[in-house]
């Protein structure tokens, strides 16, 4: 199957490859993964306490598709307030990738890796509230 | 979809006993051969032509385990692939993501011996899940809503084939 040049480009030099501190109050990960490939992904961001995404890293075991939407996610994700990268849908994903039917499972991925890393950035930020004396 | 299990002559069971899988792909490969039938008319000849390719098929599908389960899940109704199969558990993920770490930092510090181990104890998980889910096959029914008890097993079996492909690769690359 051929990969259009976005994806070989973004797989070629993927951005924002890496690791934030999981245990940072700021920082939300989410790990997911697609069983019927065998593909994991893993991605996250720190945000702001204004609620602005000020970096985002990804790590991805899988096709290029998947390396591919999960780089293009982080470098989107960048700069956004946490409302707006919820708007994210894997179909920007796929549309700006061009990928095929067989691959838009990938770009669904990575639109359950964003929201995974926002739930488990506000699920931190709510157990941060709910602490007594703050 | 061709049967595979009907196509070899075998029963619809996980486990299969590979050398009695391989002498029926080989008897049959035999029968079907092209030069048995260098007299026959053109049909026949097709005909011939194209069992031997389904056999070939079917071998592929059965000595595979992972497309050997698929197969017999698909047979009993129950639908694979990426929207039908449940999500794998955060558990899981999280230790094949560290794994697959521990296999890029082995491969960056051209550690043959750590690639090597950690190729061997996922070696070591795959037939453990492979005889679970031996057992899981043998208990249930051909009923969808018991053998729909392997999905998550299969799709563990996928994590590890793609470690071990990866590893296998490393391996091939620091010992050339």
């Amino acid at each position: 199957m051929a990969y259009s040049e976005k994806v070989i480009e973004h797989y070629e030099n993927p951005r924002n490859v890496g690791t934030l501190d999981k245990n940072d109050e700021h920082v939300g990960t989410g790990l997911v993964g697609a069983p019927a490939c065998g593909d994991v992904m893993r991605l996250q961001i720190k945000v702001s306490d204004a609620g602005v995404i000020e970096d985002a890293k990804f790590k991805t075991f899988g096709c290029g598709s998947a390396i591919a939407s999960s780089s293009l996610a982080t470098e989107w994700l960048k700069g956004k307030t946490i409302d707006e990268a919820e708007q994210i849908k894997n179909s920007m994903i796929a549309e700006e990738l061009h990928l095929p039917p067989v691959k838009i499972h990938c770009s669904v991925l990575a639109e359950d890796a964003i929201k995974s890393a926002i739930a488990d950035f506000r699920s931190k930020q709510a157990a941060k509230k709910a602490l007594p004396g703050q | 979809m061709i049967d595979p299990f009907q196509t070899l002559g075998v029963e619809a069971r996980f486990d299969l006993d590979p050398d009695d899988l391989a002498r029926r792909h080989r008897d049959l490969s035999r029968a079907l051969h092209p030069d048995r039938y260098a007299g026959a008319p053109a049909a026949e000849r097709r005909l011939s032509l194209s069992r031997a390719i389904e056999v070939n098929d079917a071998f592929r599908v059965l000595k595979d385990p992972i497309r050997r389960a698929e197969a017999l899940l698909r047979r009993a109704g129950v639908p694979v692939g990426e929207t039908a199969e449940p999500k794998p558990s955060p558990d899981l993920l999280m230790e094949m993501m560290e794994r697959r770490e521990e296999l890029g930092d082995a491969r960056r510090r051209k550690d043959l011996d750590a690639v090597r181990a950690l190729a061997e104890a996922i070696r070591g998980r795959e037939r453990e899940v492979l005889a679970s889910m031996g057992r899981q096959f043998a208990a249930s029914d051909p009923d969808a809503t018991k053998l729909a008890v392997v999905l998550p097993e299969l799709g563990e079996l996928r994590y590890l084939r793609r470690f071990l492909d990866e590893a296998s690769a490393i391996e091939e690359e620091l010992s050339s």
